[in-house]
Formats: C-alpha cells, structure tokens, sequence
C-alpha cells in the first residue's frame, strides 16, 4: 500500500468516525456539563446554607449526645510520623474518644517508636470476631499510664482493609472514624463530623468531612500552623483536583441525597452498621466507595429510614502525590476500584427501591467517571489526527477544544469562590492567582495523562490481572516552626 | 454548520466570560472581608479598652461601661456584636454589665422585633442575642422561634431558651424535636434541656413516650444524665420494647446511672444472647454502673460469653463490685477477658 493510499484511508477512517461519534459526544458534552452545572448549583444552595448556618452557628462542644468515637488508623511502615500522628490524634478537641493503631506487619520500627513513646504495656485481650480475619493478631498493647485511651494491636501484614476491620473490632466507641496514619486532623475536625450524629442520633450512618492537599504547608507537632500552596505543580492541581471533588461534587451530592462516596482517608461510620455489613472488604481497590455502597444496598433493601452526611468543613489533610509515578500508581487504583465496585452493584441501577442512588447518583458515576477518560481519550487521539489530516476546520477544532477545558476551568473556578467566601484558607493573595494557574495548566499533560492511567487501571481489571499496591512516597512534612 | 459555529463561538464567549466574573468574584469575595476586618478593627479600637475592663471584671465604678454606652452609629453596631461574642465567654457581673450596655443601645428591643425579620440570619442572631441577654420576658417568642421554617432559627431559639433557663420552655423545646419537616437537631435541643433545672422531669417523662425516635431518645439520655429517678418506670419500658435499637442503648445507659435493685433483672434480661451485641453490651456496662450484688451471678455467667468484649465487660464489672464480685471471677482467672480487665483496672489504680 502507497503512503498516499494510507493516508487516504486514514483520512476516510477518521471522518467516518467523526460522522459516526459527532452526535454522540455533543449529547455527551451537553449532559455532562449540564450534570455539572447542576451539582455546582446544588453546591452553591447548599453552601448558602452552609454559610447562614456558620453565621448564625452556636458554640458546640460536644456535651451532651456527642457520641464516643474510636478513630482507626492503619499503620504499615509509618515509624517517621506514627508518633506525631497519634499524639495528635490523642489531643483532638472532643470529649470521648480513643485511638486505635493497627500495626499491619510494618518491617520498620513503627510498633517499637509506639511502644516507646507510650510505654506500651501487653494486655492478653482476645480481640472480638465480629468481622472475620484471616491474618492473625500478635498482640494488643496499652499505655502503661492507665489513662491514655490508646489501643495498639499488631497483627501479620494482610493490607489496610484488613488492619482497619481488626481495629473495628477492637474499638470500643459507636463510632469509628477510618483515618490514614500521615493524615493530619483539624483540632476541631472529629466536633465537625459527629455534629450530624448528634443532631439526628437515630439516623445519621456515616459522614464524610472535606479532605485537603497538605504539601507545602508548614506542620509542627501533627498540627498545621500556616496554610501554604503546595511547591510543585503535580500537587498544586491536585488541590485544585480536592476542591472540585469536595466543593462541588460530594456536596452537591449530599444536597441530593445520593451521596454514594466516603473518602478514605477519613470517613466516619456507625460501629455497629459497618459490623454488621461485614466491613471492609479486603479484596476490593475501592474498599471505602465499596463500603458505602454495600451500606447503601443492605439499608434501602431493609426499607430502613437512614441518612450519610458530607461535611464540608477541612476536617483532614493528606499528602499527595509529588511525583507522577506515585501519581500513576494512585489513579490506576482509583479507577479500578471505581469499575470494580460499579460492576458489582450494577443491580442497584434504576431500580425503584435504591431511590435517587439508582436513578441519579450510580448512573452519573458510569456515564461521567467512568466513561469519561475512554471518550476523552477518542477526542485526544482523533482531533490531532484530524487537524494532521487537514479534515476539519482548525478555527472550529480550536474554539472546541477552547470551550472543552474552558469549562473545566469554570467549574474549578466555581470550587474556588465557594473554597473562598465559606473557608478562605490560604492568606496569600499569591495563592489565587497560583490555583488559577494549576486550574489552567491541568488541561495540558496532567488531564491527558490522568486519563491514561484512569483505561490502564481499568483495562488492568478487565484483564484479570493481580493489583499490586504501590509504595506511596512520603516526602513527610516541613516540621520547623521557624 | 453557520448554525453550528455561532453556537459554539457563543458558548465559548460565555464561559471564557463566566470564568473571568469568577475570578473577579475570588477576588472581590477576598478583598470585601479584608476591608470589613479592617473597617471593624478601625471602629473598635478606640472601644476596646473599656471593652476588657468591662470584660475582665474590672470595671468596679462602672465608668467603663457607662463609656460603652455612649457608642454611636456604625461603631455601635459593631461593639454590639463584640459584645455579643463575649456573652458567650462571660457569666457575672460582667456579663451582666454588658447586657446593660446592649440594652441602653437598644439592641434587646431590636433584637424582639427581629425575630420577625425576613432575613434568617437576623432572626437567628436575634434569638441568641436575647438568649445571651437572658431576656426571660422574651421566652413566649422564642417558643414560637422554634417552629420556624428556618433551621438555623429554631436551633438558635433553642440555644437561647437553653440559656434563660425557663422549665417553662422545656416541653416546647422536646416536642420541637419531632416537629414534621421542622424539626429541632436533638443535640441542640439537649443541650438547651440539660440547663433547665429538675423542674423538667415530667417532661421528659413525657417525651420518653413520643411518636418520633429521637425525642425519645434524648429524653432518654437526660433522664439518665439528669438522674431523674421518676423517668425509671419509662426507661424501662423504652428498654424492653422500643422499636429503635438507639433508644434502647441509651435507655440502658441511663437505668445504669439511676437505676435501683429491681433493674438489674431487666438488664441482665437484655443480655441474653438473642439480644443484639450493642445492646448486651451496654446492659453489662450499666450492670457494673449500677454495682447492685445481685447482679454478680449473671455477670459471673457472662464470663464465658463468646463475645470477648462482654466478656472482659463483665470482668470489669465484676471487679468494681468489692470482695464479692473478685470472689466471682475464681475459676476463671486464665480467661483472657479476666486477665485483661485485671491488668486494666490495675493499670488504672496505679496511676490514680
């Protein structure tokens, strides 16, 4: 075949999948942009509310109903922070909760800088099996003082689903708030997330609080004294990635009633509702969004009257990645976990008794998250093309491509304004005009390559093939108070 | 395809449009709170030192105070609202120094008609405001400022009632908690409840027998927390046969707190194995609350659950009960649940 018949092909390939997808994508375009101008509506009502209710807010500490909380934390190889972390966690504002740290099989010193700090003591408890475990306990450890409400329990490594299953089963609170062990928690955060259990005792099942990028702010002691951008850029879309997630999308779903994910890296639960859907499912990528879901699924399909709350409001601050090879690692595992748990709850779409989770929030998630980076990688590969093959319209592709990301810098635009009128948590007029930058250069290179890892950790599912957790570099925190 | 184009040029305009009003809006949101900050800075400062004398306790001829009064204008209304945040810190005599000062500028009697503001916002401040004032006069309002259409007003009237103090507003503030579509958040409304004195126990008696779970509850809660020992027959019920597992612990809890000889049956009842975990295991907790002997056979018997928790529950029950409830654990004294709870509780008396 000659070069010029190649190209001829090419050329009638690519306009042929232009006629052919050309109605498709716009119906797409339009719907996922309408989908979220609407959860930026509901986001704005919402922090409207939000705001009259800061406004007009009462002092609360607490007293009263606050229910105990037992705050799990899974640790595998965390000897540089453990300590700082649980010091932290130990000293939160909130009048009745414990720590429990799972040492899951760490190969550092992790378990020796607890027992140290804390003078860890041995206590022969039999731990209860109220969620099944296959790995086996070591031990369990308290404080020697008598008075530090810490339980360390160490068991052989068997991942992080499975240390926090053994840490529900050793809390001891009605409520139990999963929390990573490099997470730093706002003084006030765990009063934030137990004030919906409080108001409404009898209903509320799990609550989701606000999670931010810490890289680059200034930490002393498990607290953050000063709120700084990140230094690179990689975490600094990031952060602009967080704000449109949990501005926008979770509490605009909150708004909805159809919130159908927790984050991870803090997340707070009825006790005895986690226990009794069987906890964590340790073979699934997205065990928390898997969470949700089941509870979710057991709830509606007992016709029980409940409610799961976002909680706008900072409560937690994670590490992000700084390097694309982490970045890669995380992405791909997100959306796997995000195929996998919408495969297995398929059965939950349009049908009646799931209410607005089957009819709004599920199909949302397949069509927008899911779908997204397979018809946004079409774009990026056939508009090049096309342009190259002289088959459309340059002027026209351009303005397209112009209104596709200028969209997508609207909407973390729109995240912006709310971060800034509800929260304002950075000082500096520098870090505004910084976040715009991030909102603007994520449309080139970072959104092509999230995309990217997005179908390789989906099509790593579909293939069968064996998830393999990455290491998660720490670049740990700027711990000088000076 | 003309069609097509001016569509897509137009969207484009829009939204490179709305982009640029939204970064003019970070802007403007930022600079407006930075010029408010500094605007009140400026206005308070002249006022602040009277401010702490009053605020400190140290006003004793009362000059400070009188200066306050003599605020105007824009400056008032800023010093009102310092005041008000201070109300929430303050109790004696300077509290109700400032209070005076609120009332000379008129901000009580702003505030009543208020409270038919159309500005939630104002209706809300202005039921704390009187709260803070303790305006007892005012409490036949804020009893209606319970049923409004606005959270944030029926939490802040709730607030303020919890704040005057009156038993009177007690029934008002536990039925609003079950209000259809208006309902009070049951942490506010107990907070509210917990400060009205021992004149509420009818109340909450009352409460106890509610349609809705979470005036339930919270009846529940306060009975036990309050020790209002004539809720005991209601708690008992709500024990054995409410249909919310919540209420159920809770009333547990409380019957551990005030509960007499005779409840220990009832408890240990609700240990049995068919009963749900959360529920044994509050009933063992408030068995050992309660430390009556007679339950020390049944906590004994629990030892072996097969739940470890409850049994080292039972353990540590069993060992805050003096000689005869150590003398109970003889024969399981390799059980790891009595093992921990020892080890536990002498962890606990070495450090006390």
């Amino acid at each position: 075949m000659s070069w010029d018949a190649f190209v001829e092909g090419l050329r009638s390939f690519v306009l042929w999948s232009m006629d052919v997808t050309a109605v498709p994508i716009i119906i797409y375009f339009v719907l996922i942009n309408t989908s979220l101008l609407v959860l930026i509506v509901l986001a704005f009502l919402e922090f409207r509310a939000q705001q009259r209710r800061r406004s007009t807010a009462v002092a609360w500490q607490g007293a009263g109903l606050a229910p105990g909380v037992s705050l799990l934390v899974p640790a595998y190889n965390e000897e540089a922070g453990i300590v700082m972390a649980v010091k932290s966690f130990l000293t939160l504002r909130y009048p009745r909760h414990e720590v429990v740290v799972v040492d899951d099989g760490s190969s550092d010193q992790t378990f020796a800088r607890l027992e140290e700090a804390f003078d860890l003591v041995e206590v022969p408890r039999e731990l209860p099996h109220e969620i099944p475990i296959r790995a086996k306990v070591l031990g369990i450890f308290v404080p020697r003082d008598g008075r530090t409400r810490l339980v360390v329990v160490r068991k052989e490594n068997s991942g992080r689903s499975e240390a926090i299953n053994v840490a529900i089963n050793a809390a001891s609170e009605p409520l139990v708030a999963m929390i990573d062990g490099d997470s730093i928690l706002e003084p006030d955060g765990l009063l934030h997330v137990t004030r919906p259990f409080a108001d409404d005792p009898t209903r509320m099942v799990a609550t989701g609080g606000a999670i931010r990028p810490v890289n680059g702010s200034r930490v002393v002691s498990g607290r953050i004294v000063r709120v700084e951008m990140p230094t690179t850029w990689i975490p600094r879309i990031q952060l602009v990635e967080y704000l449109r997630a949990f501005l926008l999308g979770r509490t605009g779903w909150s708004r909805l009633g159809g919130l159908i994910l927790i984050s991870g890296a803090f997340g707070l639960f009825r006790r005895d509702v986690v226990v009794e859907v069987g906890g964590l499912d340790p073979n699934s990528i997205g065990e928390d969004f898997e969470l949700v879901m089941r509870i979710h699924k057991r709830l509606r399909d007992e016709g029980r009257d409940y409610s799961i709350q976002f909680v706008p409001e900072p409560v937690s601050w994670t590490e992000v990645p700084v390097t694309a090879k982490v970045l890669r690692n995380q992405r791909r595992r997100w959306h796997r976990g995000l195929w996998e748990t919408l495969w297995a709850y398929r059965s939950m779409l349009f049908r009646p008794r799931y209410g607005r989770i089957g009819w709004l929030a599920l199909p949302y998630y397949w069509l927008f998250e899911l779908m997204a980076p397979l018809l946004e990688l079409f774009g990026i590969i056939i508009v090049p093309l096309a342009l190259a093959l002289g088959v459309v319209n340059v002027p026209f592709a351009i303005l397209f491509l112009v209104l596709a990301y200028g969209y997508a810098v609207l909407v973390t635009l729109a995240a912006m304004v709310v971060d800034e009128w509800a929260f304002h948590k950075h000082d500096r007029w520098r870090a505004i005009w910084q976040t715009i930058a991030a909102s603007v250069l994520e449309n080139i290179g970072y959104r092509q390559a999230t995309v990217w890892w997005r179908l390789e950790g989906w099509w790593s599912s579909l293939r069968g093939k064996k998830h393999v957790w990455g290491v998660m570099t720490r670049t740990g925190f700027d711990e000088d108070p000076a | 395809m003309i069609i097509g184009a001016a569509l897509l040029v137009g969207a484009t305009v829009v939204v490179l449009s709305a982009c640029v009003l939204l970064i003019l809006a970070v802007v403007a949101v930022r600079a407006r709170r930075h010029s408010r900050t500094q605007r009140d800075e400026m206005l308070l400062s002249p006022l602040r030192p009277p401010l702490i004398t009053v605020a400190s306790g140290e006003d004793d001829d009362g000059a400070a105070a009188e200066q306050l009064t003599w605020a105007t204008g824009v400056s008032r209304a800023v010093l009102d609202r310092n005041i008000v945040e201070l109300l929430t810190k303050i109790r004696g005599v300077p509290a109700e120094q400032l209070v005076h000062v609120l009332e000379v500028h008129g901000a009580v009697d702003a505030a009543v008609a208020e409270l038919s503001s159309r500005s939630t916002v104002k209706r809300a401040r202005a039921a704390q405001l009187l709260g803070l004032a303790r305006a007892g006069h005012t409490v036949p309002l804020l009893v209606e400022a319970l049923g409004d259409e606005a959270v944030e007003v029926r939490n802040s009237a709730a607030y303020a009632l919890g704040l005057i103090a009156d038993p009177v507003a007690a029934g008002p503030v536990l039925a609003a908690i079950g209000a259809p579509e208006r309902g009070l958040p049951a942490a506010t409304a107990a907070e509210a409840l917990q400060s009205m004195g021992v004149g509420i126990s009818e109340v909450l008696r009352d409460g106890m027998a509610d349609a809705n779970a979470r005036t339930r509850m919270v009846a529940a809660h306060l009975s036990g927390e309050r020790s209002f020992t004539r809720g005991l027959p209601e708690l008992r019920g709500l024990l054995d046969a409410d249909p919310d597992l919540t209420v159920r612990e809770t009333s547990a809890t409380a019957i551990g707190r005030l509960g007499r000889g005779e409840d220990v049956g009832i408890l240990v009842r609700h240990t049995a194995a068919s009963e749900p975990l959360a529920l044994r295991r509050a009933c063992v907790i408030a068995l050992g609350d309660l430390g009556e002997a007679d339950a020390i056979p049944a906590l004994a018997v629990l030892l072996g659950d097969a739940d470890p928790r409850l049994a080292e529950l039972a353990a540590t029950a069993l060992l805050a009960m003096g000689p005869d409830g150590r003398d109970a654990l003889a024969g399981h004294e390799d059980d790891p649940a009595v093992r921990s709870a020892r080890l536990l509780a002498g962890l606990q008396k070495a450090s006390a």
